[in-house]
């Protein structure tokens, strides 16, 4: 039973963790600064629906022993599962792409020296982690720290909480004839940067490196719950702060770095330096969640060994796909797109893929051979497509938009 | 299709065999099932034989006008067969008889160890 418990504590701590990186950080702050409070609620559906999907990946591999690729490839075939794989690259190297930047722009806070010349030292720590480390350090380490965001939370209690005024944004949004593509884009971004899919891959191979097995049900849906809203509070504490310290400043276009001003006017250096291991702590654990997330789902969509608990010969085309990954993504660093608008590209281009993404796995949620008597119920169903359909329409309408005007 | 060695209370589908994990005897998963080949027999029985896995039997899978293009690339040199009655037990995952280094299945893994990611620190490679 104590043991239970343990494995309960660590898993909220990693949901906390896996819930912030750097595509929730930039839609946060941009959220914030631009629009006060009025995102507030994208921040809540996109929280209802990852903490829906945690939990139905987690029993799905829970009771079926299988992972959500594997599943991919024996139900539907090789011919379909090209398209989610083809999606989940094109996003996810972009995303990763992102959160090294975010790595390299909390190394340059700590030292000064331009992102840029960072951007490789932190592409090496990502591949030397998935590389050697084993899966409950990548899981934990990066998690644990990720506990730091809950500073934002002292930061908006100093600045003596939001004014009655900034409240009215939250049920009242203030947006500018001009701005409407903008906001779009953001819900769009908010929704794609939280409902990330290698969520899925990553989670349910997880949970077969954990061995779970259908006794783990209920600690299953408590991680899920308690985990994703604890993250989900530091995300939302980080729109309340940009909210009460970009936006009175104009501050509405933004690179990762300046949104730690919202955290250095309340706390001063400690606040920046607090930042900035935000920034490094939940860019780091989502770079290896991305990393092993698209690695596990090609070596198993391939039926390929994989495992982190295997040394990398023992698991020879994974660690490969693993490197060729982390190379992929140096390539377009080099293109040197500032971190913040690439994390904030790439979640609206998640949350046009989602559909795709995602449709297989509601219909394998629902097939009782996989499932037996542990299939979602109707609620669950309804409510995955709806944020699925509102996610795809603001993502289709919201990118040509951005993409002509520019942005910002 | 010879039933022979697959337990009298299951039937089995082609699309249970098709993109079937392949698990060797040592617990090494070395693929997935790409394709499978029949032949008529002369009593006019249709007999399943091979399974099939490489890149031509998968770009089939996709179009039929990529598998020509494909092996006139790749001239058949990736793709690799396993006769049927190698397999043990059948069901998502297919167990087979040997170990892992007894088929041509795979072996990818070992070449990329070999060639690649032994010149890599901490890869745990050893000469064998």
């Amino acid at each position: 039973m104590k043991k239970q418990w343990l494995s309960l504590a660590l898993g909220v701590v990693t949901a906390t963790g896996g819930f912030l990186d750097a595509g929730t950080i930039a839609t946060s702050g941009e959220a914030g600064a631009k629009f006060g409070l009025g995102l507030i609620w994208a921040v809540v559906v996109a929280t209802i629906a990852v903490i829906l999907m945690v939990e139905m990946v987690g029993r799905f591999t829970a009771v079926s022993q299988k992972t959500y690729a594997d599943a991919i490839r024996e139900n539907f075939g090789f011919k379909f599962y090209l398209l989610p794989l083809s999606s989940e690259l094109i996003a996810e190297s972009l995303m990763l792409t992102a959160e090294i930047g975010g790595i390299a722009i909390a190394l340059s806070l700590f030292t000064g020296i331009s992102w840029h010349y960072l951007f490789p030292v932190a592409a090496f720590i990502v591949w030397l982690m998935a590389w050697r480390a084993p899966f409950d350090l990548i899981e934990n380490g990066p998690a644990i720290l990720g506990l730091l965001t809950l500073s934002f939370i002292a930061g908006i209690a100093v600045l003596g909480g939001p004014s009655p005024q900034l409240l009215t944004t939250l049920w009242h949004p203030q947006i500018q004839s001009g701005n409407l593509a903008d906001y779009l884009y953001l819900v769009a971004a908010i929704l794609g940067a939280t409902i990330s899919p290698y969520l899925l891959y990553f989670y349910s191979s997880g949970a077969l490196e954990e061995n779970w097995s259908a006794g783990s049900l209920l600690l299953n849906r408590v991680t899920a719950i308690v985990g994703m809203s604890f993250g989900s509070v530091g995300s939302m504490a980080l729109v309340f702060l940009a909210a009460m310290v970009l936006q009175p400043l104009n501050m509405t276009s933004n690179t990762l770095g300046e949104l730690g001003l919202a955290m250095a006017k309340p706390l001063g250096i400690v606040g920046s330096l607090l930042f900035a291991a935000v920034l490094f702590t939940t860019c780091l654990g989502a770079a290896l969640e991305v990393v092993l997330g698209v690695s596990y789902n090609i070596s198993q969509g391939f039926g390929w060994e994989w495992s982190e608990g295997k040394k990398p010969v023992e698991a020879a085309r994974f660690n490969l796909v693993l490197t060729i990954f982390v190379i992929v993504a140096i390539i377009i660093g080099l293109l040197g797109i500032d971190p913040l608008q690439l994390a904030l590209f790439a979640s609206t281009i998640i949350a046009l893929f989602l559909p795709i993404s995602l449709s297989p796995f509601l219909i394998l949620m629902n097939d009782p051979q996989y499932l037996g008597d542990k299939t979602n119920g109707r609620f669950t169903n309804i409510a995955v497509i709806c944020i699925l359909v509102i996610a795809f329409i603001v993502a289709l309408v919201s990118l040509p938009l951005e993409i002509f005007t520019g942005g910002g | 299709m010879d039933m022979s060695n697959v337990r009298e209370d299951h039937t089995f589908s082609i699309a249970d065999i098709l993109d079937g994990q392949l698990e060797t005897s040592d617990e090494i998963e070395i693929g997935r099932v790409a394709d499978i080949e029949a032949e008529w027999r002369e009593d006019g029985q249709l007999v399943l034989t091979n399974l099939i896995t490489g890149p031509q039997a998968l770009a089939g899978r996709v179009s039929s006008h990529l598998r020509p293009i494909f092996r006139f690339f790749l001239r058949d040199r990736f793709e690799q067969r396993i006769a049927l009655k190698e397999v043990e037990q059948y069901g998502p995952t297919l167990r087979l008889r040997g170990k892992a280094a007894e088929y041509p299945v795979g072996q990818s893994e070992k070449w990329i160890a070999d060639h690649i990611l032994r010149w890599i620190p901490g890869s745990g490679y050893s000469r064998s």
